[in-house]
């Protein structure tokens, strides 16, 4: 048994990076993720890693460069606006195959937006994290619980990839409190640190140099080779959760709170008859695309994309799976208002009763 | 059973206080809780709201539209958030800042001069003690035995005495709430 305790989100990920080996945080405040620079600010140094608030974002992306370009496990946080900031950085990573965990909880936009949550980020987290046609695996939590079990693992993903990973998580689950277990620490010794990393400690080999910057022909075969393993991602990494899809009429897709708040809505959706089930997508990046292509669309009369964002913004990834064999529906809210059981359950129920057919 | 409180106010009339010593207390009786918060970029004067949904099982969903229990600290938030309270849920408001007519007959209304006793007790700021103490005793949502052991671990690093106002204050709604069955 693991040790339990009533944490917020953004606390519960911050002790879960920690137990999972990071030693090396920086970033900059913004709401709704201010309690993971703060837990970390004294947690960090408790386990000998270090915490430094950066006098920007662009900055401390490029401190965590530094911190993983020596093999430390190294994170940083924001939500949209500051994670826009560290695009460029993020970017930077990807092209010198470094790991990091990057944390993007989540409020309303585009712009400054709203301090308030929304799930606007999804486009930005699968598409372009940054420029030049990377891709950074993205998971996307539904509970403190699983934000505590993805982020401790992250590095070994982050390390096995030589590529940052992204958790995205809205506002809400960033600040709603909930009981979790904790998992033990990680015991990491100096041999775990990963071979490329500039080391210089006595009895290794590794010196050398790490750069973003390369010739044409080796700039190519390093877009191939991340080509190759977002290939194997879709292969052997994809987490989705499937709900009471085994009879489903219409099939609900969402992630994060979404998510919670759609199954609550299936629950009484299915005490009255209305077989409704659910595909979670807990990877966005690799995205689910079996579970969605799979379903027997023979039975399945439509999809119902629900989000904390308007316009919903998963459609396409949908779309290209569902191939035009039903049609689909979206309902969100957006702007930092939230999702509530009632909103979602009324506009499912609208659909799946033909109350709404356009789509 | 599956019950939601929402707490609503200003900031710094302990709304959020209130609402994560409930849910952390729920948990200690080995029930699931969620604890929400929303507020604005104020320190304090701004609006504060939190949502607390207790359940013998596994909370699905954090995010109840309409609420079991509204607990209110002042006339803004009972305009802003009146029809958030289920019919024949409990509307508790704090009488000594809401003197209006309430616009809600479905429901079990419990007015409280919460700061008035909270003042008479001797300290203004165990105001929201005093509406965790008149739940309990309407509603017997959690035990006041570990409701305290919660308070006890909240104020172990202060003087003995803010514990025993804590206490007082809590005794003092629970007659409350008892009384208004």
């Amino acid at each position: 048994m693991g040790e339990k305790r009533f944490m917020k989100g953004n606390e519960a990920i911050a002790e879960a990076a920690v137990r999972g080996g990071c030693r090396f945080f920086a970033g900059y405040p913004i709401t709704p993720q201010n309690e993971i620079p703060e837990y970390l600010s004294w947690r960090l140094p408790e386990v000998g890693g270090a915490y430094v608030q950066g006098e920007s974002e662009i900055a401390s992306v490029n401190m965590v460069y530094g911190a993983s370009a020596m093999g430390t496990r190294a994170m940083t946080s924001s939500s949209g606006p500051g994670i826009s900031l560290k695009a460029e950085g993020i970017s930077y990573l990807a092209a010198a195959m470094l790991p990091a965990l990057i944390v993007n909880i989540s409020r309303g936009g585009p712009g400054l937006g709203s301090i308030q949550p929304a799930q606007s980020d999804y486009l930005q987290a699968t598409k372009a994290l940054g420029h030049g046609g990377f891709h950074a695996m993205v998971f996307a939590p539904n509970s403190a619980q699983e934000a505590v079990d993805l982020v401790y693992d992250a590095w070994e993903y982050a390390e096995r990839d030589r590529n940052p990973v992204l958790v995205l998580m809205d506002g809400c689950l960033g600040n709603i409190m909930e009981e979790v277990e904790l998992p033990p620490m990680k015991a990491l010794s100096d041999e775990d640190l990963p071979e490329w990393s500039l080391t210089r400690r006595n009895g290794r080999d590794y010196q050398g140099t790490i750069t973003p910057i390369y010739t044409e022909p080796i700039l190519e075969s390093i877009n191939a080779m991340a080509g190759e393993t977002y290939k194997a991602w879709e292969e052997e990494d994809v987490k989705v959760e499937e709900f009471l899809l085994d009879d489903a009429e219409y099939v609900v897709v969402a992630y994060g709170i979404a998510s919670r708040v759609s199954k609550e809505a299936i629950l009484r959706l299915r005490e009255e008859g209305y077989k409704v089930g659910m595909i979670r997508p807990i990877t966005l990046f690799p995205f689910p695309k079996q579970s969605i292509r799979n379903l027997d669309y023979s039975r399945v009369k439509g999809i119902i994309d629900v989000e904390m964002t308007i316009p919903a913004q998963m459609r396409d990834d949908i779309a290209l799976q569902v191939l035009e064999r039903c049609p689909i529906h979206e309902y969100g809210r957006s702007g930092g208002c939230l999702l509530d059981d009632d909103g979602v359950y009324e506009a499912i129920l609208e659909i799946v009763t033909g109350g709404n057919d356009n789509g | 059973m599956k019950q939601s409180f929402v707490f609503t106010g200003s900031g710094g009339q302990g709304i959020m206080s209130a609402g994560i010593t409930l849910a952390h207390t729920a948990i200690d009786m080995g029930k699931h809780a969620t604890y929400l918060p929303e507020y604005g970029p104020e320190q304090r004067g701004g609006s504060a709201k939190c949502t607390v949904v207790i359940n013998d099982d596994v909370i699905v969903s954090p995010l109840p539209r309409m609420c079991d229990n509204l607990i209110v600290m002042n006339e803004v938030a009972l305009a802003k958030f009146i029809d958030d309270v289920k019919p024949g849920g409990v509307l508790l408001i704090n009488s000594s800042r809401i003197k209006g007519k309430i616009e809600r007959d479905d429901v079990r209304l419990i007015a409280a001069p919460v700061d008035d006793i909270a003042l008479q007790l001797g300290d203004g700021r165990v105001a929201n003690i005093i509406l965790l103490g008149i739940l309990i005793g309407a509603t017997g949502i959690v035990a006041k035995e570990t409701l305290i052991e919660s308070l006890k671990d909240k104020f172990k690093d202060k003087k003995p005495q803010v514990l025993e106002m804590n206490i007082k204050a809590l005794d003092a709604g629970i007659e409350i709430g008892e009384s208004s069955h």
